[in-house]
């Protein structure tokens, strides 16, 4: 199982058998290009593996005013 | 995926430009960027003072970093606008911003001067932010003039920028169209305007601000629920999933073939600027708007 807090927003949620970034972006509904995908003080490129117990952050880039 | 430069995992995936860089390799290719619009739209020189607008969002702060290690002289410039749950948070992160970097920085604070924009888009019936970004060009302009700044630099990015040209170009604009563009020289009293992150996207500046760990405000302004920009932006972005590079292609393309059409047909009839009668500020009409906006609220006390 893996973390997942999305920003701006803060919520958290949690997803079984995600094992890629890719995988994770399309359960979320997100575009590449339109999220950062962070682990620690690293960002995700979409083929990237995600492993369980990790913490993903999936941060929103468009600013809106 | 590895980076195109060196090989090593890559962190930055750029469809538009078929490619993927690590963090290092990036960061050469999003200053070679920032040169290349510098450089093509003869935005700066190395004797330049630039004010840079800092809004405490990702692109601005970006772009005091990029300019900085660029080896450009640069002083910051926030303009505080006594909104709710915004404008605090937005003046925390740019102060400290600034003193952490050693960067110089001034703040004008728009209530203190009469114009809190709560209060402003109480009284007025326009929609709030025109009026603010009138308010804001206005202090921007004043502060370079002021400061002896021979440039101001904001950072407006390319979904910025794309984003506008589509309103411009739905509405047929031709004035805004002719007026669109990221140098604007300086003239008649205003400083030159620049925007040299136009090349870049909200995604590269944001993984920009990310791998140099910038902190940076990410609360929405209050008021900019249902703004047209965010919806042109979401189909502009649509628009590049499908056809990557698509965006610099429209503006690009706009620069080298739309504007100088725009500009021929509206160079006649522009007004020469003039000195507002009230505060000193060049404008094309005395008094100035933001003189107006004053004049407004003063008429309408008790309007809502």
């Amino acid at each position: 199982m893996i973390t997942v807090v999305r920003e701006p927003e803060g919520r958290e949620q949690t997803f079984e058998h995600v094992h890629t970034v890719h995988k994770l972006l399309n359960k979320l509904g997100a575009r590449p290009g339109a999220v950062l995908v962070i682990r620690g003080a690293e960002l995700l490129t979409q083929d990237r593996r995600i492993e369980d117990g990790e913490l993903i952050i999936v941060r929103k880039v468009r600013s809106s005013g | 995926m590895k980076c195109r430069r060196c090989k090593e995992p890559a962190q930055v995936a750029l469809p538009s430009h078929n490619t993927a860089f690590c963090p290092d390799c990036f960061f050469l290719f999003y200053l070679r960027q920032i040169e290349r619009a510098v450089k093509d739209h003869a935005m700066l020189v190395p004797e330049d003072r630039v004010l840079v607008a800092l809004s405490g969002g990702k692109d601005s702060l970006a772009l005091m970093v990029a300019l900085a290690e660029l080896g450009y002289d640069v002083t910051g410039l926030h303009i505080s606008l006594g909104i709710p749950g915004s404008s605090d948070e937005a003046r925390r992160i740019v102060t400290e911003f600034c003193a952490q970097r050693g960067f110089a920085l001034e703040i004008v604070d728009t209530p203190a001067l009469g114009l809190a924009i709560p209060e402003v888009k109480a009284r007025l019936r326009r929609p709030i932010c025109a009026v603010c970004g009138k308010i804001k060009r206005h202090y921007f302009n004043l502060a370079a003039i002021e400061g002896g700044y021979s440039v101001l630099a904001t950072g407006h990015n390319l979904d910025d920028e794309t984003a506008r040209l589509f309103a411009n170009t739905i509405r047929w604009d031709p004035d805004y169209l002719a007026g669109q563009g990221p140098s604007l020289p300086a003239a008649g009293g205003f400083p030159r305007k620049v925007k040299p992150l136009y090349r870049l996207g909200e995604y590269e500046n944001a993984c920009f601000a990310f791998l140099k760990g910038l902190t940076y405000a990410t609360t929405p302004c209050p008021y900019s629920q249902g703004a047209s920009f965010t919806g042109h932006k979401a189909l502009l972005e649509t628009l590049e999933l499908r056809s990557p590079g698509a965006k610099i292609a429209f503006y690009d393309g706009f620069l080298a073939r739309g504007r100088p059409a725009f500009e021929a047909r509206c160079a006649a009839a522009s007004r020469p600027l003039v000195p507002c009668a009230r505060c000193g500020a060049p404008t094309n009409e005395s008094p100035c708007g933001v003189c107006r906006i004053r004049a407004l609220l003063a008429e309408t006390p008790d309007a809502v």
